[in-house]
């Protein structure tokens, strides 16, 4: 049976206009063939007669057993970490009252990075925009690094380069300038003729950015010497400047994680100087991995962005303190429970804790896990709730399947009735 | 379950009640004036000497949607000073100016509120803003739509469309977002923004071809026809801007004597005059409130101190920044629909701006005569948080309280308003008016807001005393729905609350232009843009409950 305007969690954009074919428990893709938009799907089909099974230790056994198993683990825990939260709102939902119940720490497993964002709008605040508003108003779009075009696959096609626009033809055939290292000249769209590339001999990315701040606020008339890569900055200034809407596209995974903060900071500040007598905004990308969902659930519901820490009874958020990677490499937590629901690759790092795994159907994880509770995938097995990138739009995802996989939020929410 | 209620004092202004001792019961989860023939009382609570009303409404509070998670995430610092503790039946929490949704439902219900509305919900933003209220306990949720600068409706009326099928799409987008109300915010404003427009005046014509006159006027219109029961609720052009007073008259007069509800007006009122080229207009604006009955008006009173304001007028949001405090901002523009702008402020006594901006709310609180068309909020956060509603209250009933602060305000302030010389005091009738009755009825909900039979048990009951203040913070008993929750100002029961919504029928002919614009503009498909009612059940996490629309 075929199942249309699927939603797919596997990138921030949530694109929401797929066919899915699905017999018994075999699902395939059928509007792109985007490789990494395929393989997300190709990764949920599963046999009906191996259906996955919970295993504690290694052994199958029924849910209620792994559960009370689980449940025994996080009795005796005395800092619990729960964490990978690579799932929808209501599993995410549950995942709080579940840390909350504990006294434990909960954070997302790309924490470190989600924590960049959070610390600009904490700091200074941001100018940002939507997709359908690029889609339909801007006319001139500087990208980043040529990768956000391959890690956001339908970006160029559903975004950047729209069939129709709402406004002139500029926005529909828009001026599109990937920035990148001189080195890396590989990207999906080389020698397309609406995108023109721009590579600068610089160390990192980080430092294009910077390069880039350098020239637009420095006056013209103050350079000794203008280089190649300076004149080319300085035209890509002026052609801003001459246009009506101008969006900054990056991905936060493309900087350097030391820097990426102090990268964003400076390209930030530099939009809202020019939005001093210009429109031009920011649409930084991520949520490939349900960031954004855990991000907006754990702000609204403690008042905090993820690491929440409940020992005392309150949320704290200290990014520092409760890095949930960190706190594993560090030993200090003393057990795991880990929630991905999306992809099987999606398994926990290795950490010599007791390990609960609430997890992805096809996914293996080692054999030291002592609890693995195998669950259904959230717009495919039932019904669930993404966050897009922007964190804007929320969509709903679809049950397009019957597998009788029980949904995250379930497990979690049975897991706390037991403790 | 039939509980009596003994003795106690009742302001319920829907029947005229002001301030009679009498009993009243709770029959399950309704409330009656007698005893059920077939039932007896199984628990009674004498209330002798204690004031009664229904449970409060707060018709105008920024409580759920995008913006909301911005103004936490920008206000860390206040969010990790309030921690919120919780318990075995309550959840933890945090945050003053802009709580967590779970100690946002514990505080209001602490302060005897039963049911709270967010006024701004964007219609891409509106499954966030459901999810966020269904985790708000305790009170019943409801919103209003967000009109007004989304492209669709905007060509619309430039191309000449149909009165009817612009009631249609108004329909369409209500029963797609699951909301009981349209509010339009800057009406063309936000989206001339986008355009790098600065400044949009209500009689201007803006990069959509029209005026904001035109959308007020034909979104009044459509409301109206519909017959949905709260009146258009509008956020004004030029907020915060010195004479902004003229173009809230030009937005009041654009209803065309049509319905039509002004927000947070006192941020609407000001006049050039003084030195300072800033001047209070409550007198003008309290007058034409007076003098036109079809216009209702919420004030958004500030008060002193830290807070923050989020908004869906990017364009005043973004005028407004470099006096925000501390000095960061966020400006959003959103999905062809609208925007957001999100600055915090940190209102002083010894600002003159700020100290007026006090003033002139409350000149428009005491010189409006008529408490059914004058609504007591503080735009939560924006005026300051919710919480601040007891103090707001004194200020109201206690001339010389309210006079005591006034002498201490910016000496320029005082110069320019005629606040102390005002006589008036808010009774306690006045006040279960404009925060139970006035809110309920502006809203269409038949069983909110008074205490008559067959209204839902939502009951708040006050300990008598002199300080008014005390008593409207911790009330000594709530009811939601017939549920003891709060007792001597503490939670004592959880409970979850519904989501208040209409449903004004339409020709379902314009779901197929809008299938269209959909698939050729939008980047979420036509059927998964609409909230179904399972949805708001099965996922969103609450329950709705429809209200009758009367087709005009």
């Amino acid at each position: 049976m075929q199942y249309d305007y699927v939603t797919c969690p596997h990138c921030g954009l949530l694109c929401d206009d797929l066919s899915v074919d699905v017999h018994d428990l075999s699902v395939q893709l059928k509007t792109t063939n985007h490789p990494v938009c395929k393989q997300a799907y190709d990764d949920a089909s599963m046999d009906r007669n191996a259906l996955p099974s919970p295993l504690v230790n290694g052994n199958p056994t029924s849910l209620q057993e792994s559960l009370v198993t689980a449940a025994n683990l996080l009795k005796k825990s005395r800092q619990p970490l729960i964490s990978g939260m690579i799932t929808d709102v209501q599993a995410c939902r549950n995942a709080i009252a579940l840390t909350e119940m504990v006294g434990g720490v909960i954070d997302h497993a790309n924490g470190s990075r989600m924590r960049i964002s959070s610390a600009i709008m904490q700091r200074m605040g941001e100018i940002k925009t939507t997709l359908s508003e690029v889609r339909n108003r801007a006319d001139c779009i500087v990208i980043f690094g040529a990768n956000v075009l391959n890690k956001f696959p339908r970006l160029y096609d559903r975004i950047l380069s729209p069939a129709q626009s709402l406004g002139s033809g500029k926005t529909k055939k828009k001026k599109i300038i990937i920035l990148d290292l001189a080195k890396d000249v590989t990207s999906l769209h080389t020698n397309d003729n609406d995108v023109s590339h721009m590579y600068l001999d610089v160390p990192s990315l980080d430092s294009l950015v910077h390069k880039l701040v350098y020239v637009f606020n420095k006056p013209v008339n103050t350079f000794v010497e203008i280089d190649e890569t300076t004149q080319a900055l300085l035209d890509l200034h002026q052609s801003i400047l001459k246009s009506q809407y101008t969006t900054f596209i990056w991905s936060v995974a493309e900087f350097k994680l030391e820097t990426a903060e102090h990268t964003i900071q400076a390209i930030t500040q530099c939009i809202k100087k020019l939005m001093t007598n210009i429109r031009c905004v920011a649409l930084p990308l991520g949520g490939s991995k349900a960031e954004i969902t855990a991000s907006q659930v754990s702000t609204w519901q403690t008042g905090v962005p993820l690491p929440v820490a409940f020992m005392s009874g309150a949320p704290v958020h200290d990014p520092n303190l409760f890095d949930g990677m960190k706190m594993l490499e560090n030993n200090e937590a003393d057990t795991l429970v880990w929630i991905a629901t999306y992809s099987s690759k999606d398994t926990p790092p290795k950490a010599d804790i007791p390990t609960i795994v609430i997890g992805h159907p096809n996914m293996h994880c080692e054999s030291s896990t002592n609890v693995f509770i195998p669950t259904g995938i959230p717009g495919i097995d039932h019904r669930g709730l993404a966050c897009r990138t922007d964190g804007i739009a929320t969509l709903p995802l679809k049950s397009i399947r019957n597998s009788e996989l029980t949904a995250a939020c379930e497990v979690i929410n049975q897991l706390s009735k037991l403790i | 379950m039939v509980i009596k209620l003994t003795g106690g004092q009742i302001y319920d202004p829907t029947h005229n009640i002001d301030g009679q001792v009498k009993d009243l019961y709770i029959v399950d989860d309704k409330i009656s004036q007698t005893v059920p023939n077939n039932k007896k009382i199984d628990l009674e609570y004498d209330i002798n000497d204690y004031i009664v009303m229904a449970g409060a409404i707060d018709m105008h509070t920024h409580i759920g949607g995008g913006k909301v998670n911005i103004a936490r995430t920008m206000m860390l610092e206040d969010q990790l000073a309030h921690p919120d503790y919780g318990s075995n039946s309550l959840r933890a929490g945090n945050g003053h100016i802009v709580p967590s949704t779970f100690s946002t439902g514990y505080r209001y219900a602490e302060m005897g509120y039963t049911a709270c509305f967010e006024p701004a919900v964007l219609p891409v933003n509106a499954r966030q803003a459901h999810m966020e209220m269904a985790d708000i306990p305790m009170i019943d949720k409801g919103g209003y739509v967000l009109l007004g600068n989304d492209d669709y409706l905007l060509q619309m009326i430039n191309k000449g469309a149909s009165q009817s099928a612009i009631n249609d799409y108004v329909a369409w987008l209500l029963d797609a977002a699951q909301c009981l109300g349209v509010k339009v915010v800057n009406a063309g404003g936000i989206h001339a923004f986008k355009f790098n427009q600065r400044r949009l005046d209500t009689d201007e014509i803006g990069p959509s071809g029209i005026t904001p006159r035109q959308i007020i006027s034909t979104l009044s219109q459509a409301v109206y026809d519909l017959g949905i029961p709260h009146p258009l609720h509008v956020h004004a052009s030029n907020l915060g801007i010195p004479g902004n007073f003229e173009s809230t008259l030009a937005t009041m007069s654009a209803a065309d004597g049509l319905p039509i509800h002004l927000t947070h007006i006192q941020f609407h009122s000001y006049g050039t005059e003084g030195d300072h080229k800033f001047s209070s207009a409550a007198c003008q604006i309290a007058e034409a409130i007076n003098n036109q009955p079809n216009v209702t008006a919420d004030v958004g009173q500030i008060m002193f101190g830290q807070t923050i304001t989020a908004s869906a007028d990017t364009m005043m949001q973004y005028f407004g920044h470099s006096h925000g405090y501390p000095k960061k901002w966020t400006i959003m523009d959103i999905e062809c629909e609208a925007g957001c702008g999100v600055v915090p402020f940190k209102y002083r006594d010894q600002s003159f701006v700020n100290a007026l901006q006090w003033a002139i709310g409350l000149e428009i609180f005491l010189q409006v005569n008529d408490p059914w068309r004058v609504f007591l909020t503080t735009d939560h956060p924006n005026g300051a948080p919710f919480t601040s509603y007891p103090h707001l209250i004194k200020l109201l009933m206690d001339r010389s309280f309210r006079n005591d602060i006034f002498c201490n305000i910016h000496p320029d302030a005082q110069k320019l308003s005629n606040l102390a010389s005002m006589q008036r005091e808010y009774s306690l009738y006045e006040i279960a008016i404009m925060t139970r009755a006035a809110p309920a009825k502006i809203l269409g909900l038949k069983d909110h807001g008074h205490l008559g039979d067959s209204a839902k048990a939502n009951i708040t009951i006050y300990r008598k005393q002199d300080n008014i203040e005390q008593m409207f913070t911790r009330p000594y008993m709530v009811f939601k729905n017939g549920v003891l929750i709060v007792k001597d100002g503490n939670v004592v029961e959880t409970v979850q609350g519904i989501t208040h919504v209409v449903k004004p029928d339409f020709d379902r002919a314009i779901e197929k232009p809008l299938n269209k614009y959909f698939e050729d503009y939008q980047t979420i498909a036509f059927s998964n843009f609409k909230i179904t009612a399972d949805e708001m059940t099965d996922c969103i996490g609450s329950e709705i409950q429809v209200h009758p629309c009367k087709l005009n």
